[in-house]
């Protein structure tokens, strides 16, 4: 890693010229390998692939250098962030043409040097596999991907671009152009004009604005602001936070030092949730790093400026993420939250004016300071500028990381980007929003996606998590699991939320026990509105949403589990039972791996199932090759598997 | 000038009628007295005692409160216990003089608040040995009592308290 | 405890009577006097508001909404406000209070407190499932902040969601003061006040000092040091004296001490 020799820059116009060095020396690259190094790729080896891929390098030097392709030169290799596309990792890309390896192991790397880099060759088993339904073809680049093309990366901009732990990368990639802009043209009082006209919304969950909120911490004129980042992201299944924490910590940092040099704050916190130890090793290095760059700490850039910034790691409760419980966890108490009539920017940390943002929200103000508010404000929609980062998960071909314009349509977001529902299967719901967002049903596919019209349907937009689901979702057991999650969750300092999810809980339970009363989905509305609008914090306040929002949309589905003692998903497994069909062969798979020995039956002879023995646990249906089992539900088959 | 409650301790009598007066006007439940805030004592065959509760100007009880319960009222110069009190008794064990009381049938942390400027025990006093009155001194008279210090049955009793 | 600069005051109307009061303070404690109740479990005038039992919610509107708009808050964490209008027991405010008391009715089905607080808000019997316990802790967390107050931190709410529970952490630092218990609203913390000379709580035990001339209880061992402790810390006058004397023999013995030089014709200023 090469240094700015070791010397802080010492004024703008050193960084600048500093950056126009690099680029300069970039200019000359002719070919660049990235190795995703994302939690799910180094999950798969990727740091193995790395090292391989060095060895590699270094193998054909000769033959590389006879090519014009002298390392860290003309070619370079590094480690990159998420690529958002895990679950084909490990990932490799070359620059420039965009070419995609998937699936790539170490032993794959000579392949690439020899022929990619060498021949100008691809590696045809490392090209990506478009699935069935768009012709099934292998992809040369990721540009032709539409999980790729469809999107529109702000916020990811970086992500699976930059080396996260070097920094004369992150200049290369027009990094601290936006505070350099900023701390030398612009007045704060500019800064928060621009950030305010970009219609820049919250992304850590209420979608509050971002320029508001810096011009009220502003008006409360105090000697200190703190301000906070918000890494906590304890949403499960949500990983857009740590991928830019993990795979672009300067551009986090550099959106922290402009909302610092706006608010005149001096001191800042990253609270990083706990389970994400290498987002703290690299922002940690790039704080090491700026403050020998004299880009943190006193005096920044000679310009008086000072902000010394601290991480924080999380106690890992979700609850923490919550702001006055965040604020609470880093005065050193219990993260619980507190009564919240009094807002943060007047007293919030050690009861100073604090300002808390989201790692998504600082890391897309650097590009609106860079490109203008207006080129902010001309993506997303009215009330919604920009773009948004989900994950995207559960029962959808293309898991990932995605960041799309807001107004993108939820058949947009599932079908074409996500490329529909595994096994071409119907699709049944999509939750959005984390444990207390809500199920939208088909008939929204339509939505456009924004703050508003997600919350206005009954879900929200919380950090952006989306979790599909098909058919075979039974939404009563939807809902009972992510109160069964928020009941973990709950901090249980007040009674709506604490005892209410465990009484909600209960009575979820029952229903999906076939004990549930007529009269029961009345008393769930009655309590779900008064842990609405009497819990003391925001976690209590949407944890019924889950539940709300599928009695909205798939009330039947309630009603016959209470009055049919039917689960048409046939997923309880006290309302189901097994059976075998008439396609039985008798091949006795099932027979030998039932727990309760509840199916009988000879050889070669239709096997049966004695219901009273079975206990549904479902091996049956999955040892069985021929799929002859079928799923009932009072008296009907509600699920059975199309043998294809 | 405001009024001030004197007291006269040789001219008690330890009649007790003060004790029974605050009790009866400190009863929150009629039927069940409080406990009086005032007591009365025979010292020996020739001296009998009254007291209450100073309003010390750096009140003991005020300082340990936990709670900030002991508020001085501006009006009557009476420090009052308010609905501030957990009922850590620090203030009972604090108070040098045993002003500080705990009123164990009623369940109250109790003291002399002057009856909010009415006191009751003055009232009823036969002997004059409590007077609720206002008295200006004048500088003369005052820089006296500074100078008779030592026969000030209180000064000396701080001073004691002081050893 | 935030204590205002400006002792200014405000104006609002609290169920349609003008009020003024201290700008700062929350609304549950300026309704005293006013002729409306507004139950409140976890809220205490001497601690830090709290907010969890959530009974104590009422309906407010600033000025400047829609007519229609109104928003439930608790009434124990709301600063009053100029102009704001606060509705104490409209449909909306009873609905959630109703909702609240049965779910606390179902978690500690053994204590009357919280049934005959249900009864006035017409639940006779839970809607929800009943918690099978003795316990009658409802969770609002005044003893932890009682014993935070006294400056000992022995008791702590412990693990979270609906498995909270109160305990004593550090059973060294509980003195035996009896103020938790004292004051908890639903008496859920067992305890033996005397018993021959030893008061248990807390499953510790302790030795009780008694005066040696009344015979009346003064506190525990560890309770008395804590207040000398206190008293000293303070800068007290004598903290010595404290350690063995009921009020009445204190004043007794002050009043021996004062008898010699009583007889002085000076009337002895006793109010400043
Ligand atoms: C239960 C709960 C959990 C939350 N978790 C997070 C989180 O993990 N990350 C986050 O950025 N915001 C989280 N929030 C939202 C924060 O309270 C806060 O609104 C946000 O960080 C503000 O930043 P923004 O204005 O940039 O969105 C959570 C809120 C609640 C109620
Ligand atoms: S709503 Fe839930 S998480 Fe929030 S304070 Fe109440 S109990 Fe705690
Ligand atoms: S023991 Fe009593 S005072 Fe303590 S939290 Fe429980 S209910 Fe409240
Ligand atoms: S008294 Fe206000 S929430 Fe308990």
């Amino acid at each position: 890693m090469t240094s700015s020799n070791g010397k802080p820059f010492g004024s703008v116009k050193n960084l600048l010229k500093r950056a126009e060095k690099i680029l300069k020396e970039r200019k000359k690259l002719k070919q660049e390998i990235r190795v995703c190094a994302g939690p799910g790729c180094i999950a798969l080896g990727a740091k193995d692939i790395h090292k391989e891929l060095c060895k590699q390098l270094d193998d054909h030097k000769k033959e590389l250098e006879a090519a014009g392709l002298e390392l860290n030169v003309t070619l370079s290799e590094k480690c990159t962030g998420c690529h958002g596309m895990c679950e084909a990792g490990p990932i490799v890309t070359i620059e420039p043409e965009g070419t995609f390896y998937t699936g790539v192991k170490p032993r794959d790397t000579k392949k690439i040097v020899e022929k990619t880099l060498l021949k100008d060759q691809l590696v045809d088993p490392l090209l990506y596999q478009l699935g069935h339904h768009r012709g099934g073809g292998k992809v040369k680049h990721y540009a032709d991907i539409p999980f790729y093309s469809l999107q529109l990366r702000v916020a990811l901009r970086k992500v699976g671009v930059v080396d996260p732990t070097n920094f004369d990368d992150f200049l290369a990639e027009g990094g601290f152009q936006a505070f350099a802009k900023a701390i030398a043209e612009m007045t704060p009082e500019d800064v928060i004009d621009q950030v305010e006209k970009s219609g820049l919304r919250g992304r850590g969950g209420a979608g509050f604005s971002t320029g508001r909120k810096w011009r009220s911490a502003l008006r409360v004129k105090e000697d200190r602001v703190w301000l906070i980042c918000n890494g906590d992201e304890g949403d499960p299944g949500a990983f857009m936070d740590r991928a830019i924490m993990e795979g672009d910590p300067y551009s986090v940092l550099e959106g922290m030092m402009i909302g610092a040099y706006a608010l005149g704050a001096t001191d800042a916190w990253i609270y990083v949730r706990h389970e994400y130890p290498l987002a703290v090793e690299h922002l940690q290095m790039a704080i090491d790093k700026l403050t020998n760059a004299g880009l943190l700490g006193e005096n920044i850039l000679g310009t008086g400026m000072t902000l010394n910034v601290r991480i924080s790691r999380g106690g890992g409760a979700f609850v923490c993420g919550e702001s006055s419980a965040l604020m609470r966890s880093l005065e050193g108490k219990v993260g619980e939250p507190r009564a919240k009539y009094v807002r943060s920017v007047e007293k919030g940390l050690h009861d100073e004016p604090t300002v808390l943002n989201n790692v998504e929200t600082f890391t897309c103000v650097p590009a609106i300071i860079d490109k203008g508010a207006e080129w902010f404000a001309s993506m997303g929609r009215e009330k919604s500028k920009g773009t948004k980062a989900f994950s995207l998960v559960g029962k959808v071909k293309h898991t990932g990381l995605i960041e799309v314009p807001m107004g993108r349509t939820l058949r947009e977001i599932i079908f074409d980007i996500g490329g529909g529902i595994i096994d071409d299967r119907p699709f049944k719901a999509v939750q959005t929003g984390g444990p207390s967002g809500g199920c939208l049903p088909a008939g929204k596919l339509n939505l456009q996606v924004d703050f508003d019209t997600l919350a206005d349907a009954g879900a929200m937009m919380g950090s952006g998590g989306m979790i599909v689901m098909d058919d075979h979702t039974c939404m009563v057991d939807v809902a009972k699991y992510f109160i069964n999650f928020l009941i973990g969750e709950s901090c249980g300092k007040c009674v709506p939320c604490r005892e209410g999810l465990y009484q909600l809980y209960d009575l979820l339970n029952k229903i999906t026990n076939g004990e549930g009363k007529p009269g029961d989905l009345e008393t769930i509305e009655t309590l779900c509105h008064t842990m609405e609008v009497a819990s003391l914090c925001a976690l209590g306040k949407s944890a019924p949403y889950p539940v709300t929002s599928t009695i909205k949309y798939f009330r039947e589905e309630y009603e016959e589990h209470i009055n049919d003692g039917v689960c048409r998903a046939g997923v309880c497994p006290k309302l189901i039972v097994y059976h075998i069909n008439d396609d039985c062969n008798g091949c006795e798979v099932c027979r030998k791996h039932c727990p309760t020995n509840a199916i009988t039956g000879e050889k070669k002879k239709l096997h049966v199932i004695d219901p009273d023995l079975c206990i549904s646990c479902g091996i049956c249906k999955s040892v069985c090759k021929f799929d002859t089992i079928d799923i009932m539900s009072g008296g009907k088959i509600v699920s059975r598997d199309v043998v294809a | 000038m405001s009024k001030r409650l004197y007291v006269t301790p040789y001219r008690c009598i330890d009649c007790k009628v003060c004790e029974q007066a605050c009790s009866l006007a400190k009863t929150p439940v009629p039927g069940i007295p409080a406990k009086p805030r005032v007591q009365t004592f025979k010292v020996d065959d020739q001296t009998n005692f009254v007291l209450l509760c100073l309003q010390c100007d750096e009140a003991s009880c005020q300082k340990v409160c936990p709670t900030d319960a002991l508020v001085r009222n501006p009006e009557t110069g009476a420090i009052e216990v308010n609905d501030r009190c957990i009922g850590c008794g620090f203030c009972v064990q604090a108070c040098p003089f045993g002003c500080m009381d705990y009123d164990d049938i009623h369940n109250e942390y109790i003291k002399c608040d002057v009856c909010k400027g009415d006191p009751a025990c003055a009232k009823y006093c036969p002997t004059g040995a409590l007077v609720w009155d206002e008295k200006a001194w004048t500088d003369q008279e005052a820089k006296e009592r500074t100078e008779k210090k030592s026969t000030d049955p209180f000064s000396i009793a701080l001073e004691m308290a002081k050893k | 405890m935030s204590k205002t600069k400006t002792s200014k005051t405000v104006h609002l109307t609290i169920d349609g009577q003008n009020v003024e009061a201290p700008k700062g303070a929350m609304i549950l404690d300026v309704t005293p006097g006013l002729g409306v109740e507004i139950p409140s479990l976890c809220a205490h005038p001497g601690l830090e508001p709290f907010g969890a039992c959530r009974l104590c919610v009422v309906e407010i509107q600033k000025p400047g909404w829609d007519d229609w708009y109104k928003q439930l808050v608790t009434s124990c964490l709301f600063q009053v406000e100029e102009g704001l209008k606060v509705w104490t027991n409209s449909d909306e405010v009873r609905q959630n209070r109703k909702v609240v008391l049965d779910l606390l009715m179902a978690r500690v089905p053994a204590s009357d407190v919280i049934r005959d607080l249900g009864n006035q808000y017409g639940v006779t019997k839970t809607s929800y499932a009943e918690v099978d316990t003795e316990d009658t802790c409802i969770m609002c967390d005044i003893c932890v902040r009682a014993c935070h107050a006294i400056g000992r931190d022995a008791i702590a709410s412990m693990s979270r969601g609906p498995d909270k529970y109160v305990d004593v952490p550090d059973k060294d630092a509980c003195i035996g003061c009896l103020v938790c218990a004292n004051l908890c609203p639903t008496n859920a913390i067992p305890f033996t006040a005397n018993d021959n000379g030893k008061r248990r709580i807390w499953g510790k035990e302790f030795d009780l000092v008694t005066d040696e001339r009344s015979g009346e209880v003064l506190g525990t061992t560890e309770y008395i040091e804590h207040v000398r402790k206190r008293a000293e810390d303070k800068g007290l006058l004598c903290p010595e004296d404290m350690k063995h004397e009921s009020a009445r023999v204190k004043r007794y013995g002050y009043a021996q001490k004062l008898s010699h030089v009583a007889d002085v014709e000076e009337p002895i200023e006793e109010v400043k």
